[in-house]
C-alpha cells in the first residue's frame, strides 16, 4: 500500500512541474489537494490497510499532504507575485534622508582619551587659553633666557601675557588650589607661532597628565604610559622611553609607541623603524613643586602630555593637519 | 649636530656598526636625527685617463676628448674648461648611474658622439657646486671602480638632536664622553704640541683687559705671527663639509674645526688691525653699533659684551666677529681668542640682535670655562702645523675668578624611590663614575662642562639614562584615591555638548584666531589682539564662534553644500585689561542654512527661517532644563538681523541671542544665502543648568482637547496670547500648541487669526466636559477682555 503513495507523490511532482498559471494551479489543487483528490482518497483506503501497517501508513500520507501542500504554496505565491507589483512600493527606491549630525573626529579622539585616564581615577580638568608668563613659562622652571621663550614660538597678547604653548600651566593652576593627592589630565588647545601647513597648525590640542603624591616614582609613570597605550591601541603595543629634557620634569623622557599600522613591523608610516613618537613625559622637577607651594620634600610627581591631533591623525589616516579645522561636511560626516 | 663615523673614532675606539652607534645613544638621550653615508652611491665610474683633447668641431666651448680606461679608448665631450691632456679623471662609462639617479647615455652632442663623461666632485655627489671636472692629484691604476675607491673607509654622518640642557655634546668630544660612558672604553684626546717662539713674548704685542667681568668670565689670547693665508688640507675641508660647515681658508677653518672638536668656540683675528696692542672687554653703550663680518651694521642692544681695542669694537663678544678685524688673505699674523661669556648675556643679546651663530648657540647654553686654554693651544699647534704660523711665547690668560666643580647632592635612597628602583649606592657610583663624576659621600662633584647638573634628581637622570629607562621597573597597578572630585567645568561643558549632539547636529571645530577686519564685525567689547601674528589673516582672538562657522558655512557652499548646520563649542576672548587675562568664556554656537532637509525624491525641499533656528534652540533650553527663562525682543546686535533677532533672558540675565545672521555679515564671509544662528554663555549658565532629573507622573486618565481661533490685532505677540492663555488655564492646562496662523482674505485688515490647541487632564480622575468647558470658557473670556480678540467661526 506505501507503493501507492509513492506513486501519488511522483505524479503530483512530474505534474507541478508542468503548472504554468493560476488556472492550471488550481486544477492541480483539486486533482491532488481537494476534497475529493487522489491524496485524501488515499486516506479512505486507510481501512484496507493491515492493522499492524496503518499507523506507518498515515504517517507517510500525512508527510506527503505537508510536502504537496508546501509546494503548492511556494508556487502559488511565486505566480501571484507579478500580479501584485501594481501596488507594491519600490523598496529599492533610496530610504528618506535626514540629516544627521556627531563628533567631530579630533574631539571624538579626545573623548577616548579622557574614557581612558577617567577610568584610571584621573580628573578632568581646565584653564585659560590666554595666559600669564608665570603660569606658562616661569613657574615651569622656562626662566626669560630659555630658547622655548623665542619670539618665533609663542604668540604674546601683551610682554607677560601669552597665548599659551602648552598645556602645562594647568599643572601650575591646580597644584596651587588643591593639596595633593592630584591625578588629573588637562585637554585642550594650545598656540605656537608656526606657519600652517599639512604637519602645522598655529593652535592644537594636547592633553596634560600631572599625578602627584607621596612616593609617586618613574615606575608609575612608565604603568600609566603603558596602560593608555594598550587601552587606546591595543594589548600588543609596546612603549619606549628615551631620555629627553623639558625644563620641568627631571629625569625627562620622550615615550614612543610601537606603531600602530604596522604593529611594529616597519612600514611607510613609522618610515620603517616600527616605532612612533608620541610625546613627553618626566618627573615633575622640584623647582615647578616650590612655585606652586608643593612640598617637594614630602611629595614627587609625574606628568606627561600627548598631542590629540597627533593621535587623531594616527588612528583615521589623516595627512594633513588643516582638514580639521575647515569643518568640511564631506570630511565631517566620515566619522 | 652633525659628525661622521670616522672622525669621532679619532677621540674613542667604537667597535660597534653605525647602526648600533646610533641606537645607543638614542637609548641615552642622545637622539639621531637621521643617519647616512656621506657618500652617495652611485656606479660604473671608472679611473680614466685623458689622452688627447682638442675643440669640438661645431662648438667653440666643447673639447673632444679621448679617454682610456684601461682596457680601451672612449671618444667624449667635454664641456670643462680644466680638461687637459695627461689628466687622471673620473670617467664614466654609458650605462653608468650618478646620484641623483642620473644615467650615462651614449650621445651626440652637435653632431658628434660622445661616450661618456667625465665628472666633477659635484657630479660624484662630492660637493655642491663644482668648477670644472676632477683631476686626480694622485695617480690611480686606470679601471679601478672610483666609488670603491672612494669608499674604501667608508663613512657616515650622524645629525644628533642635542637637548639644550646639553651644551657639552654640541662637539666630538662631548659625544666621544658618553659613548665612552657607554661602551666603557677610553677616551683618546688629541695630542697638542706647542713649540713657542722664544724671542717674542705675548705682552709685547697683546694687553687684555676684562671691564666687563660680569658678562665675560674668562678671556685667553695667542698670538701666532706669519701664517700663510691657504685653503685648510683636503681631509679638513671634507671634515667640516660634512658636518655642514663651509671650508673658508686654513685659519678660519681651524678655529671651526676646533669649535667642533672641543665646543670651544674660538676668534681669529688680523692682529695687523687690532689698535693700541689692547683687548678690552666691556658692555656696549648705548646707540652704539657695529659692522659683523657679514658686512651688516648692527644696533647693539644694551648689556651687549663688546670685544675691543683700544680705540673701538672689534668683535660682538661670543656671537660674531666684526669686519674690521677678519682674516683676509693678506693676513699675516693672529690673534687667537678663547673665552668664557655668561649664557644669559649672550643669550639676550643674540635674541634682541636676531643673530645665532655656531659660537652663540654654545655660549648662551653654557660652554666650560676650564676648556679655554685647551682649545686655544690645540688651534695654535694646529696653525702652526697647517699655516706654517709661528707661536708667540706665552698666553695672555686673563680669569678673575675661577669657576669651580658644582657640588651636586647626593642621595641614593632618594634617587631609589624617584625611579621605583632599588640600586645598590656602589651600582650607582659605578655609573656616575663612568660619566667622569667624582662621587663622594654625599654629594657629587660635576665637571664644569655639565651645567645642567645641580641637584639630586639631575643625577637620578644621569642613572636612568645609562640603565636605559625602557629597562627601568614598570607598576602595573596602584592604588587611587576614591576622592578626588571631579571639576564642574568638565560636566558642564560635555552635558551641553550631549545636548547638542542628541538634537542630530554636526560638531565643528575652528580656529580660534581671526582677520582683524572678520573679528571686528562680531566686536563685543574690547578685541584681543596678538602682538607678534603669523600673518595678517590671524591676528586677533575670536570674539565669537560665529566668523569660525560662517567661514564653514561659506567652505561648504563654494563646495556645492548649502546645507549646512553645525554647532561649536569653544572659548571666546574679549575685554583686554592691563596685566590681567582677559574674559575667555566658554560659548556655544549653532548655525543653520539652507533647506531643513537634504533634497531628496522623498522631501520636498523647505528654506530653513527663523523658527527653525529657535526651534533648536527651545529643544536645547528644555534640554538642560533651564528655569526662569524668557526670549525678549532684541534689536541692538551688529551682527544679528534687528528684525529677527530675540536675547535668552535668564534671571534678567542676557545669556545669549538667536535669530538671523545680518546679510551683511554674512556678505563679508562670501555668503549669499540667508544664515540663522544662535550663541549662548556657557560660564553664564554655570549654575542655572539642572544637571538633576525628577520624574514628573503621567497621568492615567484620558484628556480633553479643545481649539481655539481667535481673531485679534496683528501686532499682539504670540507669546503674550500662550502666557494669559496659561496663566488661567489652570493645573488642568497640561499642553497648549499654536497650530495655525493665518492673514488676509477672510481676515480684516491689521488682525490675524491664530489657532490654539489646549490639552487638558488630570492626575487623580478623568475631567468631566463640563470641567473643561467651564476652564475653556474662562480662557475665551479673558481672551476677548485682553486682547480684544474675537473667536473665529
Amino acid at each position: 500500500m506505501l507503493q501507492k503513495i509513492d506513486e501519488i507523490r511522483e505524479q503530483f511532482q512530474s505534474e507541478l512541474k508542468a503548472v504554468s498559471n493560476n488556472e492550471e494551479l488550481e486544477a492541480l489543487r483539486i486533482r491532488f489537494l481537494g476534497r475529493k483528490g487522489s491524496i485524501a482518497s488515499a486516506f479512505s483506503l486507510m481501512q484496507e490497510v493491515p492493522a499492524e501497517q496503518r499507523p506507518k501508513f498515515g504517517q507517510t500520507l500525512n508527510v506527503l499532504k505537508k510536502e504537496a501542500e508546501a509546494q503548492y504554496e511556494a508556487l502559488k505565491s511565486k505566480l501571484l507575485k507579478p500580479k501584485q507589483n501594481k501596488n507594491q512600493l519600490d523598496l529599492t527606491l533610496p530610504g528618506r534622508k535626514m540629516a544627521t549630525g556627531g563628533k567631530h573626529p579630533l574631539l571624538a579622539v579626545a573623548d577616548e582619551i579622557k574614557a581612558v585616564f577617567t577610568s584610571l581615577g584621573f580628573t578632568i580638568e581646565d584653564g585659560p587659553e590666554i595666559e600669564t608668563d608665570f603660569y606658562n613659562f616661569e613657574a615651569l622652571n622656562i626662566p626669560k633666557s630659555h630658547p622655548a621663550r623665542d619670539m618665533q614660538d609663542t604668540l604674546y597678547i601683551t610682554e607677560d601675557i601669552v597665548l599659551r604653548t602648552h598645556t602645562s600651566p594647568v599643572q601650575i593652576r591646580v597644584m596651587e588650589r588643591q593639596k595633593p593627592p592630584i591625578r588629573m589630565i588637562a585637554p585642550g588647545r594650545v598656540y605656537r607661532r608656526d606657519t600652517p601647513d599639512a604637519s602645522h597648525s598655529p593652535f592644537f590640542h594636547q592633553v596634560e597628565g600631572l599625578v602627584v603624591g607621596e612616593g609617586v616614582s618613574f615606575a608609575d609613570l612608565k604603568g600609566v604610559i603603558q596602560a593608555f597605550a594598550h587601552r587606546m591601541f591595543g594589548k600588543d603595543i609596546k612603549v619606549r622611553f628615551r631620555p629627553s629634557f623639558f625644563p620641568f620634569t627631571e629625569p625627562s623622557a620622550e615615550y614612543d609607541f610601537s606603531c600602530v599600522f604596522c604593529r611594529g613591523k616597519g612600514c611607510n608610516v613609522c618610515k620603517g623603524t616600527g616605532w612612533m613618537e608620541i610625546s613627553g613625559s618626566g618627573m615633575v622637577h622640584p623647582k615647578v613643586f616650590e612655585a606652586a607651594g608643593v612640598d617637594s620634600e614630602k611629595y614627587t610627581g609625574y606628568a606627561f602630555g600627548m598631542g590629540i591631533d597627533r593621535i587623531a591623525m594616527l588612528k583615521y589616516g589623516i595627512n594633513d593637519i588643516r582638514l580639521f579645522f575647515e569643518n568640511d561636511l564631506r570630511f565631517l560626516s566620515q566619522f | 649636530m652633525k659628525i661622521t663615523y670616522n672622525w669621532l673614532k679619532e677621540y674613542i675606539d667604537v667597535d660597534l656598526t653605525p647602526q648600533a652607534l646610533a641606537d645607543k645613544l638614542t637609548n641615552v638621550g642622545f637622539e639621531v636625527e637621521e643617519l647616512i653615508p656621506l657618500l652617495q652611491p652611485f656606479s660604473g665610474v671608472v679611473v680614466g685617463k685623458v689622452e688627447s683633447v682638442s675643440k669640438h668641431p661645431d662648438a667653440n666651448k666643447l673639447s673632444l676628448c679621448t679617454v682610456n680606461d684601461g682596457a680601451e679608448t672612449f671618444q667624449v665631450i667635454c664641456g670643462a674648461a680644466n680638461v687637459a691632456e695627461g689628466q687622471i679623471v673620473p670617467f664614466a662609462k654609458v650605462g653608468a648611474r650618478l646620484p641623483g639617479d642620473f644615467k650615462i647615455k651614449k650621445a651626440k652632442i652637435r653632431g658628434v658622439e660622445s661616450f661618456g663623461m667625465i665628472c666633477s666632485k659635484e657630479e660624484l655627489g662630492l660637493e655642491k657646486k663644482s668648477e670644472g671636472i676632477w683631476p686626480f692629484e694622485q695617480a690611480e691604476p686606470l679601471g679601478t671602480d672610483v666609488f670603491e675607491m672612494l669608499n674604501r673607509n667608508p663613512d657616515y654622518i650622524y645629525d644628533f638632536f642635542i637637548t639644550p640642557n646639553r651644551p657639552d655634546c654640541l662637539n666630538l668630544i662631548g659625544i666621544a664622553r658618553e659613548v665612552s660612558a657607554i661602551t666603557g672604553k677610553p677616551l683618546k684626546m688629541p695630542e697638542v704640541t706647542i713649540q713657542e717662539d722664544t724671542s717674542a713674548e705675548i705682552a709685547d704685542f697683546i694687553k687684555v683687559h676684562i671691564h666687563d667681568t660680569e658678562g665675560c668670565q674668562r678671556y685667553a689670547a695667542r698670538v701666532i705671527r706669519n701664517v700663510t693665508i691657504a685653503p685648510s688640507p683636503e681631509w679638513m675641508q671634507q671634515r667640516l663639509e660634512a658636518v655642514g660647515i663651509r671650508p673658508i681658508n686654513n685659519i678660519v677653518d681651524i678655529t671651526n674645526y676646533v669649535l667642533m672638536e672641543t665646543g670651544q668656540p674660538l676668534h681669529a683675528f688680523d692682529l695687523k688691525e687690532i689698535r693700541g696692542k689692547e683687548i678690552h672687554v666691556r658692555a656696549s653703550r648705548p646707540g652704539e653699533k657695529f659692522t659683523t663680518l657679514d658686512d651688516k651694521e648692527r644696533s647693539l642692544p644694551e648689556n651687549t659684551v663688546m670685544i675691543c681695542d683700544a680705540e673701538r669694537a672689534v668683535a660682538i663678544g661670543g656671537i660674531m666677529g666684526g669686519q674690521n678685524s677678519e682674516v683676509s688673505p693678506a693676513t699675516t699674523d693672529i690673534l687667537l681668542e678663547s673665552a668664557y661669556f655668561k649664557p644669559t648675556r649672550i643669550a639676550f643679546a643674540g635674541k634682541k640682535l636676531g643673530l645665532s651663530s655656531e659660537a652663540s648657540q654654545r655660549f648662551e647654553r653654557g660652554a666650560d670655562p676650564n676648556n679655554v686654554l685647551n682649545a686655544l693651544n690645540r688651534a695654535a699647534s694646529l696653525m702652526a702645523e697647517l699655516a706654517g704660523g709661528h707661536l708667540v711665547h706665552g698666553i695672555d690668560d686673563v680669569y678673575p675668578k675661577e669657576i669651580k666643580p658644582a657640588r651636586v647632592p647626593f642621595d641614593p635612597e632618594k634617587i631609589n624611590r624617584l625611579l621605583g628602583t632599588s640600586f645598590s649606592r656602589q651600582e650607582i657610583k659605578e655609573k656616575l663614575t663612568r660619566l667622569q663624576l667624582n662621587v663622594a659621600n654625599d654629594y657629587v662633584e660635576a665637571p664644569t662642562f655639565r651645567v645642567d647638573l645641580k641637584i639630586n634628581v639631575d643625577l637620578a637622570e644621569e642613572v636612568a639614562r645609562l640603565v636605559n629607562l625602557t629597562n627601568l621597573p614598570t607598576n602595573e597597578t596602584t592604588e587611587i584615591n576614591y576622592e578626588i572630585p571631579q571639576p564642574e567645568i568638565e560636566q558642564r561643558i560635555n552635558f551641553v555638548r550631549q545636548k547638542m549632539l542628541e538634537m542630530n547636529l554636526q560638531e565643528a571645530f575652528s580656529a580660534s584666531m581671526l582677520k582683524q577686519s572678520e573679528a571686528a564685525l562680531f566686536q563685543n567689547g574690547e578685541l584681543i589682539s596678538i602682538l607678534n601674528p603669523i600673518s595678517d589673516d590671524l591676528t586677533t582672538m575670536r570674539p565669537s564662534l560665529l566668523p569660525g562657522l560662517l567661514r564653514a558655512v561659506n567652505h561648504n557652499i563654494n563646495r556645492n553644500m548649502t546645507d549646512v548646520r553645525l554647532f561649536e563649542i569653544g572659548r571666546i576672548f574679549t575685554n583686554y585689561r592691563e596685566n590681567n587675562l582677559p574674559d575667555q568664556p566658554y560659548s556655544l554656537a549653532m548655525i543653520q542654512t539652507g533647506n531643513r532637509q537634504p533634497e531628496d525624491w522623498g522631501n520636498v525641499s523647505v528654506p530653513v527661517d527663523f523658527y527653525d533656528i529657535k526651534g533648536y534652540l527651545e529643544n536645547f533650553v528644555s534640554k538642560i532644563a533651564l528655569d526662569n527663562f524668557a526670549f525678549i525682543l532684541y534689536d541692538k546686535s551688529s551682527y544679528f538681523m534687528s528684525t529677527e533677532t530675540v536675547a535668552l533672558l535668564v534671571k534678567d540675565t542676557v545669556i545669549g541671542f538667536c535669530g538671523r545672521v545680518e546679510p551683511e555679515v554674512c556678505a563679508a564671509f562670501g555668503i549669499e544665502q540667508a544664515v540663522y544662528a544662535f550663541e549662548l554663555n556657557l560660564d553664564a549658565l554655570s549654575g542655572l543648568i539642572n544637571y538633576q532629573r525628577h520624574y514628573q507622573p503621567i497621568s492615567r486618565f484620558p484628556y480633553s482637547e479643545r481649539d481655539m481661533a481667535l481673531v485679534l490685532d496683528d501686532e499682539i505677540p504670540a507669546a503674550d496670547i500662550l502666557n494669559e492663555i496659561r496663566k488661567h488655564g489652570g493645573k488642568l492646562l497640561k499642553h497648549l500648541a499654536v497650530f495655525d496662523v493665518f492673514k488676509g482674505d477672510s481676515i480684516p485688515e491689521g488682525k490675524k487669526s491664530i489657532a490654539i490647541r489646549l490639552r487638558f487632564q488630570s492626575l487623580d480622575r478623568t475631567l468631566s466636559d463640563k470641567e473643561v468647558d467651564k476652564v475653556f470658557r474662562n480662557i475665551i473670556k479673558r481672551m476677548e477682555n485682553t486682547f480684544n480678540a474675537s473667536l473665529r467661526n
